[in-house]
């Protein structure tokens, strides 16, 4: 498979934060078309991936291709092409839902008819047409965060980076969610992060598991459950085989007491 | 281009979506109104151009309002965003950080002016007033006028250097009331006083600035000084935006 078919390409890629390395040494890459879940316990380096191929933070070293473009060199070019929805989605909550979706449509350059179908589109996409008029401080927490989800599909971008998109909603608000992924565009690329393994199983179908900032699994949820039962029969309680994949992945090291010495882990 | 409009406009409509456009209005044009009837008290009394050009360009009153107002107008452009986290919106989107400094920047410029415009109408208001006050000193008012929005430039410039560094915007009003409280400090620097630091002191000092607009002098050193300063802080922020992408 050549490059072109690579929505998203990532080539040991790391970031430093005084005193920490978020990232340390990531490389994979998504075909075009594909939803890729990313998954890791707390702190493992997910958010900062996202923000990284979004272009809101840059690299310490390494490379990120995303939609043809690099995230470091070309990077409004790369920006203009990504669909980012941030951990908090975040939004103007004085401005109504309409004039909202107007204003992100003219940071990427929609205006008149067009910006005006797009609306309807992923207003109707995201079942936000009895609330286009509304302020968006006075919506609900699962309406804001489809908001959040219109914006980013607004000027039809070719790759989608969702920082948990799920992960304040209801069940009801969570399915819709899915729903809106499951019906974009086939050539859309998605990339989002979850702490839900539901989410993972039910949409990606890659799987991207990092731990403490490194590539612990990197693989289809069916070969992941395979090579993990076949390298490990004995797999932690779970609920489900790729929970319990994931849980192998992302274990911490085991401490074992050495009684020579005074008791420090060894 | 366009983007640019289409932030600086969100800014503008930003102020009046909240109180904050009508409660620096009233503060604005409570001190200014102050201002004109204090001046226009002294005016009366000593009837020259120039007790009436200080008298509103130049008083306590004056600069009282510049030193709220700046602040005011500017603290909420980053802080807020700092605060609710749309920053990262703005620096996802394909924006230039240049684009979005100089449109937060333009937004408060411009509510700056539109606040000042108001006061227009007090020369007015005295022309009709009867005979018992001399002809309006236009030029120096003119002139008064244009020095007034290049300070307010500059203040505004400095204010918004201070909104980018906090998520408080309290703490981004504060920092900005300093930092011009500093600034106009210089002006109380006795003249007679050597040494370079004093010399900088008077040159950089905004009342001494003030003074020459308000007898309707245009100095270009002023001009090129308002100017560059304000290009330099606004460079200044730019660049600290740039950095929040390596930070």
């Amino acid at each position: 498979m050549g490059e072109g078919h690579l929505a998203i390409s990532v080539e040991n890629l790391k970031r430093r934060f005084p005193g920490c390395d978020a990232l340390g040494g990531v490389s994979f890459a998504l075909p075009r078309g594909a939803i890729g879940a990313l998954l890791g316990p707390n702190g493992s380096g997910k958010t900062t991936l996202l923000r990284v191929l979004a272009g809101v933070l840059a690299p310490t070293s390494g490379h990120a291709i995303v939609a043809g473009q690099d995230v470091t060199q070309q990077s409004l070019e790369a920006r203009r092409r990504i669909g980012y929805l941030s951990e908090t989605a975040p939004l103007y909550l004085e401005m109504r839902v309409g004039e909202y979706l107007t204003f992100r449509g003219g940071l990427y350059g929609l205006s008149g008819s067009h910006l005006a179908k797009r609306l309807r589109t992923v207003l109707e996409l995201c079942q936000l047409g009895d609330v286009q008029r509304r302020v968006i401080g006075l919506l609900s927490r699962g309406f804001r965060q489809r908001v959040a989800l219109a914006a980013c599909f607004l000027h039809e971008p070719d790759v989608l980076l969702l920082d948990e998109p799920t992960g304040a909603l209801d069940p009801a608000q969570a399915q819709a969610c899915r729903n809106i992924l499951r019906t974009r565009s086939p050539s859309q690329t998605v990339l989002f992060s979850t702490h839900s393994i539901r989410d993972a199983e039910q949409l990606a179908q890659h799987l991207l598991i990092l731990n403490a900032g490194r590539v612990a699994a990197w693989s289809s949820p069916a070969d992941l459950i395979q090579s993990m039962r076949a390298a490990d029969p004995g797999s932690p309680v779970a609920h489900s085989p790729l929970e319990a994949a994931y849980l192998q992945l992302t274990a911490p090291p085991v401490m074992v007491r050495d009684p020579t010495t005074s008791g420090q882990p060894s | 281009m366009k983007i640019f409009f289409h932030i600086w406009w969100r800014e503008v409509s930003a102020y009046f979506r909240t109180s904050m456009a009508y409660v620096t209005g009233f503060f604005f044009l409570a001190v200014a109104g102050f201002g004109f009837w204090n001046a226009t008290a002294r005016w009366a009394q000593a009837p020259s151009p120039g007790h009436f050009a200080n008298g509103l360009f130049g008083s306590v009153w004056y600069w009282l309002a510049m030193l709220v107002v700046t602040p005011l107008l500017a603290m909420r452009l980053f802080a807020e965003e700092n605060r609710t986290g749309t920053l990262e919106t703005l620096l996802a989107a394909p924006v230039t950080e240049t684009t979005i400094v100089l449109a937060k920047f333009a937004s408060a410029f411009s509510l700056f002016l539109l606040l000042w415009a108001p006061t227009l109408a007090y020369g007015f208001l005295l022309r009709h007033c009867g005979a018992q006050y001399p002809a309006m000193p236009w030029g120096w008012v003119a002139a008064g006028y244009f020095g007034t929005a290049l300070v307010g430039a500059f203040f505004l410039a400095i204010a918004l250097f201070c909104s980018l560094w906090t998520r408080h915007q309290m703490a981004a009003a504060m920092a900005g009331l300093g930092a011009l409280g500093i600034l106009l400090a210089l002006g109380f620097i006795p003249v007679h006083a050597s040494g370079i630091w004093s010399c900088v002191a008077q040159a950089a000092a905004p009342t001494r600035h003030m003074q020459d607009f308000a007898a309707g002098i245009v100095d270009t050193r002023h001009l090129i000084w308002y100017v560059s300063a304000t290009a330099l802080v606004l460079f200044m922020t730019i660049r600290v935006l740039e950095a929040r992408r390596l930070r």
